[in-house]
């Protein structure tokens, strides 16, 4: 084999070995930064690329697909002493592959340990219910933090979310405890309230009967008292009357009525079941006597036709209605 | 070894050159393809003049070399911009034109837009929060804007 056989040989090889550094192939979703003798020089993007062999070499190959990487666990002490256990993620892309190339050295530790250290500032500021209940608050204050840092090493990071921020058992099982309390408060004063106004409720319409019925008393009371005077007034116009047909009359007439009476009362004690023995006032007995009174009226008038009954009657001192004493008209109610 | 590359002849390199295409769909690196067409290009040579098989193998280190300006020209002709996703891999980019609203001012030049859920900043002519902007331009994640 000549000198020449082999110098062909290995040219062939060379020629092999040279396209394959000079021709490149980057994938979608990946950059890859080309050194000039350890210079970087130019980036290529995805698809075919050439680059000078000898004189090229590739880089680093950046992917440029937006990335999540996880924040580790870390305690943070908040604003009042409470020690919370955070962990989170974030989400980043690669803007710029020489950047994030040259600029930084271990991106993902960078992000984490940026992101951790701003995670306890951010936290430590606030109060552990603030940090509870302000979630949206801390992964938004963080971003802008974590952004505006990591800028230099073209990147954007897109999003940093909290994950879980766990509070120590105790301090969890004391926060179960308020909450309960504060239930029960809440339930006993609305109790107290409903009790309070049902009594006062009560009350009112107590009150409201009771005046009610005052005025009822009140009206019948004026009422009776009216009904007392209408009365009286009658009675008086009645007594007036009488005396009135007496004076034009006969004064006998007047035995006419306390006899009715009497009988009619009589009559009564009679009636009455338990009643066997039956005292009767002496004078009583001289009333009796009026009795004759009676007959003389009832012979005067009887003693005539009955066509003049009544103006015998008259003459004789009886009114004209016999037999019943004139009863007072009874007023009518208001 | 050497009857191997001594007997060499026009079938030989057609394949050669095939297997290597072959290989090349296997195992896509695009620069066995080159290969691939030299070692058809010498076959065919032989089959003309039959040359030694030094001169063979030189001719077809010559055309692997020379495939590489050749196919960049080719590449470049034909190079179309991709169809269904120009801005894959490349959001800010895809970006330039929109308007948004000013999440908070531009002050000595720099402000943040909300897009999408996530703040960027942005350079641009100062303006009160709450303005239109529009994106004229993107520079990796640094994007600038001007009054829409």
């Amino acid at each position: 084999m000549s000198g020449f056989d082999i110098f062909a040989i290995a040219l062939v090889l060379l020629v092999i070995f040279t396209l394959y550094s000079g021709v490149k192939t980057v994938p979608q979703g990946f950059d890859w930064t080309v050194e000039r003798f350890g210079k970087y020089t130019s980036t290529l993007s995805p698809g075919l690329n050439i680059i000078v062999p000898y004189f090229d070499r590739i880089g680093r190959k950046i992917n440029m697909m937006e990335q999540v990487i996880d924040i580790p666990e870390q305690e943070v002490i908040t604003k009042d002493n409470a020690t919370v256990t955070v962990d989170g993620v974030a989400f980043y892309q690669v803007f710029d592959a020489a950047k994030a190339s040259y600029e930084v050295s271990n991106l993902n530790q960078a992000i984490i340990t940026l992101t951790m250290t701003n995670i306890r500032s951010v936290m430590g500021a606030m109060d552990l219910d603030q940090v509870l209940s302000h979630r949206d608050e801390i992964n938004e204050r963080l971003l802008r933090v974590v952004d505006a840092a990591v800028s230099p090493w073209g990147l954007k990071v897109n999003r940093i979310e909290i994950k879980d921020i766990v509070p120590p058992a105790d301090l969890v099982e004391a926060m179960g405890r308020q909450m309960k309390a504060e239930r029960v408060k809440r339930a006993d004063i609305l109790q107290a309230e409903g009790q309070r106004q049902s009594e006062i409720l009560r009350a009112e319409g107590a009150k409201q009967s009771q005046i009610l019925q005052a005025e009822g008393r009140r009206t019948s009371a004026f009422l009776d008292a009216e009904a007392r005077e209408r009365a009286a007034q009658a009675e008086a116009k009645a007594t007036q009357m009488v005396s009135e047909a007496i004076s034009q009359g006969d004064v006998a007439a007047l035995n006419y009525f306390i006899a009715d009476k009497y009988i009619k009362a009589f009559g009564q004690l009679a009636e009455s079941p338990n009643q066997k023995v039956i005292m009767l006032p002496i004078e009583a007995m001289g009333m009796l006597g009026s009795l004759a009174g009676i007959g003389e009226i009832a012979k005067a008038t009887f003693g005539e036709s009955s066509a003049s009954a009544v103006a015998a009657a008259r003459r004789a001192g009886s009114v004209p209605s016999a037999g019943t004493p004139p009863v007072p008209p009874v007023p009518p109610r208001t | 070894m050497s009857d191997m590359f001594v007997t060499l002849g026009t079938w030989n390199w057609l394949i050669f050159g095939v297997l290597l295409m072959a290989l090349e769909l296997l195992a896509p690196g695009i620069f066995l393809f080159w290969l691939g067409l030299a070692a058809l290009l010498v076959g065919l040579i032989s089959f003309a003049f039959a040359p030694g098989w030094q001169l063979q193998i030189l001719l077809f280190a010559l055309f692997a070399i020379a495939a590489v300006p050749i196919w960049r020209r080719l590449a470049r002709a034909s190079a179309a911009p991709s169809r269904d996703n120009p801005f894959l891999n490349r959001r800010a980019a895809g970006l330039v034109g929109r308007e948004f609203t000013l999440e908070k001012p531009i002050i000595d030049g720099n402000g943040t837009v909300r897009i999408d859920d996530t703040v960027w900043r942005v350079a641009g002519p100062d303006a009160p929060a709450g303005s239109r902007v529009r994106i004229v331009q993107a520079d990796g994640a640094h994007l600038t804007v001007a009054a829409a």
